[in-house]
């Protein structure tokens, strides 16, 4: 009981002072912050993960062939098309690709061209003037022509990306054609335009064009979060861990300045016994420690909507870090003569095995190397962070088990010595 | 009646230092007892042994029959120990200090709650219960400081120079409340370098010096050491050598001794003696800058058994 009203004293002076809850949740809150603003700033940045809208001229010169007429309703903006040329062209300047690109049209293929090389367009599509003919004839290959600005890369890629999910539709509709012309031994256009029609209507209602596109923006924006989460959660979890083990060492420092502000004499005049007042003042840096680590789990979910990871692993991997934290802190201290020598070692000590510990995060991951591996896990805080990592990355539970294991063997060793080391001072 | 403090010849050094050397006193129940000594002298030493926080080297002694050697717990649950520096949670208000102490001394519930206001109401800071003690003035940082000493009702208790640095009237306040204890049936053992202090409040009174008790009993029987000697503190205006050989032959003068440029005199009737002391003094070419004379009192007693002066 006393044990507990020595730990309640002790989290009620810790979380009063202004600096320390400053210190706790403040400061790493806010380096992941300006890491989040950073990240996302970026993100939202046209030259920066935003794809770049191309300009795309189009020259048009299909001339259809006899009777190809279609009229597809789930074409954009339910347009009809005399020929595969118009349909390729309604196809690009269809409302899910205006994000990417914008479309105009040339009157010849020499126009077309000429506006990608004065730049007044990224890339050019020609459509030569037999394309649906081709595309009609048995053995025929229809060829699309792709004029492209050479120092453009991205823009490009996507339009012949979108070109060739295009034409894999309608090499599907070839194989339909292929297999009505073979089968009715004539080569009536009216005919194959209704067998192209009947064909894209149905590949059209399972993959509409609007599906084919924003396949692409989507994956471009899914790609912007989970970026800005495969760094802002590192950052924040290595915050976490670097604070936490701050925290376990002041809040054990308080030992310390008890001792050298005389309530900790006084406590031993009560009628309290040594290990119940050193069990308190223990219970104390772990609790701060717990309180610490699950508000900025919380804090981090909600401001960052970082994903720590399912709740077994989650659990396991933060149990591990707030014992090691705090052990690694009553160690620390029983080390010490007073709180003078305590500011400069543990600042020092903290920041080095910190920094190692965290190594990965703190090079941004530019460096790389079995080192970076292995020199981690001489300090507890590199454990720390690969169970935080794992349990980000969802890795099997056995993987976070053994590192949480890890985590305790490191907090038993520091408790056993700290604990030992206070009972020898105080006895 | 057995004593409520039995005191058996403690020693304790500090590597070449003897700290406290051979104490031995004994402190009767229901009195005041004062150890009254200059600085360094070993009074908090001879506390921190009798309250179980130091070992002695050698020697024990017995708080309420239990001994600090063998029974430290024992010891401790009789005691109140109010330390020479204020040893409380300075972020805390002075309530929460107290309802704190008073957990440790084993008090939970209402029984808490209502010790608490008591010792509120005795220390005069109910209307300042809510008031973080780092707020505080010093003689209110003080009163709380003896408040959380007071709280599990101890039959001993200690004060070991309560009063240091503080303004005349917290003082006051605090000496009645001492004398407040007594009347209420509690043993108290006191330290202080203020003979005034020990003059007003103590049944007895211990000189210590340098580790040792010097000479010990109530503060007549004490008096009656320097007989009816008056003391007589002067400065010169010159390096005094041949005048205090002038003045250690001088009749009527009984001691003599210079620190830090003043001379301190014992001697049988300042009314008789001091013309001759101007006498000599003009003799040898000295002029007497000022004088000051005191009646017989504890720092006679002090500057004739040690040869210094208690306060610098
Ligand atoms: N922990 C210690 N280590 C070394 N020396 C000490 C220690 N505690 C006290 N001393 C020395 O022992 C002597 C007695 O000190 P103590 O504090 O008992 O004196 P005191 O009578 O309480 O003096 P004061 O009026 O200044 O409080 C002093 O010379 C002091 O420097
Ligand atoms: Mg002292």
């Amino acid at each position: 009981m006393k044990i507990l009203d020595i730990a309640i004293k002790d989290l009620t002076r810790s979380f009063r002072s202004l600096f320390a809850v400053i210190f706790m949740f403040g400061v790493p809150l806010l380096v992941t912050g300006m890491f989040y603003l950073m990240f996302g700033g970026m993100a939202n940045n046209d030259t920066g993960f935003n794809l770049p809208q191309t300009k795309v001229v189009v020259a048009n010169l299909d001339e259809g062939g006899a009777g190809f007429q279609m009229d597809i309703t789930s074409l954009p903006q339910g347009t009809s098309a005399e020929s595969l040329g118009n349909l390729i062209v309604s196809v690009l300047q269809g409302e899910g690709l205006t994000d990417l690109m914008v479309v105009t049209l040339a009157d010849s293929a020499e126009a077309a061209r000429q506006a990608v090389d004065s730049q007044e367009a990224g890339v050019a599509v020609i459509i030569p003037a037999d394309f649906s003919q081709t595309f009609s004839a048995l053995e025929g290959q229809a060829v699309l022509e792709v004029y492209q600005d050479p120092t453009l890369t991205l823009g490009p890629a996507i339009i012949r990306s979108v070109l060739d999910q295009f034409m894999d539709g309608i090499s599907g509709a070839k194989i339909t054609v292929n297999s009505v012309l073979a089968h009715s031994q004539s080569s009536d256009p009216a005919l194959i335009g209704q067998a192209v029609q009947q064909y894209m209507a149905v590949s059209a209602q399972a993959q509409s064009p609007d599906a084919l596109v924003t396949s692409h923006a989507p994956d471009a924006a899914k790609q912007e979060t989970s970026l800005l989460e495969q760094i802002i959660g590192p950052i924040m979890g290595g915050m976490m861990i670097f604070y936490a083990f701050f925290t376990g060492t002041s809040t054990a420092q308080t030992i310390l300045k008890e001792d050298e502000e005389g309530t900790l004499p006084r406590l031993f005049t009560t009628p309290t016994s040594q290990s119940a007042i050193l069990s308190g003042k223990f219970l104390a840096v772990f609790l701060t420690v717990l309180v610490q680590m699950v508000v900025l789990l919380i804090l981090g979910r909600l401001i960052f909507q970082i994903a720590w990871g399912s709740l077994l692993p989650l659990a396991l991997v933060t149990a591990g870090i707030i014992f090691a934290a705090s052990s690694c802190g009553i160690f620390i201290n029983s080390l010490l003569k007073s709180t003078k020598q305590g500011g400069v070692v543990f600042g020092a000590v903290l920041t080095m095995t910190g920094m190692l510990g965290m190594i990965k995060i703190f090079t941004m991951g530019m460096a790389t190397g079995a080192a970076l591996e292995i020199v981690p896990l001489f300090v507890p805080q590199g454990w720390a962070i690969r169970g935080l990592v794992q349990s980000m990355q969802g890795a099997p539970i056995g993987d976070v088990l053994l590192t949480s294991v890890a985590l305790l063997a490191w907090s038993a060793a520091f408790f056993i010595l700290g604990v030992w080391r206070f009972q020898k001072r105080y006895a | 009646m057995q004593p409520a403090i039995e005191v058996q010849n403690l020693h304790k050094s500090f590597g070449e230092l003897k700290a406290v050397d051979g104490a031995s006193f004994n402190v009767p129940q229901g009195e005041i007892y004062s150890l009254l000594g200059p600085n360094g002298a070993g009074k908090t030493t001879t506390i921190s042994m009798l309250s179980t926080l130091l070992r002695p080297d050698s020697g024990d002694a017995l708080v309420m029959g239990h001994s600090i050697r063998k029974d430290p717990m024992g010891v401790k649950s009789v005691l109140g120990v109010v330390p020479q520096d204020i040893a409380l949670y300075e972020d805390l208000s002075a309530r929460e200090n107290l309802t704190f102490w008073g957990k440790m001394y084993g008090l939970r519930g209402a029984a808490l709650k209502q010790r608490v206001d008591e010792v509120l109401e005795i220390i005069g800071l109910t209307d300042r219960q809510k008031g973080r003690v780092s707020k505080f003035s010093g003689g209110m940082k003080r009163r709380v400081n003896i408040g959380v000493a007071l709280l599990h009702k101890p039959k001993v208790i200690y004060m070991d120079e309560p009063t240091v640095g503080i303004d005349p009237q917290s003082r006051r306040s605090i000496l009645d409340s001492v004398i407040a204890l007594k009347n209420a049936g509690m043993t108290v053992l006191y330290t202080t370098h203020y003979m005034e202090e020990a003059q007003e409040l103590s049944d007895q009174i211990t000189i210590m010096d340098h580790g040792k008790l010097i000479a010990s009993g109530t503060h007549d029987e004490l008096v009656k050491i320097v007989g009816q000697m008056d003391r007589i503190r002067l400065t010169i205006n010159a390096e005094g050598a041949r005048v205090v050989t002038a003045w250690k032959s001088t009749p009527g003068v009984k001691q003599v001794t210079a620190e830090d440029g003043t001379l301190n005199l014992l001697v049988d009737d300042s009314n008789q003696v001091l013309p001759r002391l101007f006498d000599a003094a003009t003799t040898s070419g000295v002029r007497i800058t000022s004088v000051d004379i005191q009646l017989p009192n504890l720092e006679a007693v002090f500057l004739h058994l040690t040869g210094r002066a208690l306060r610098d």
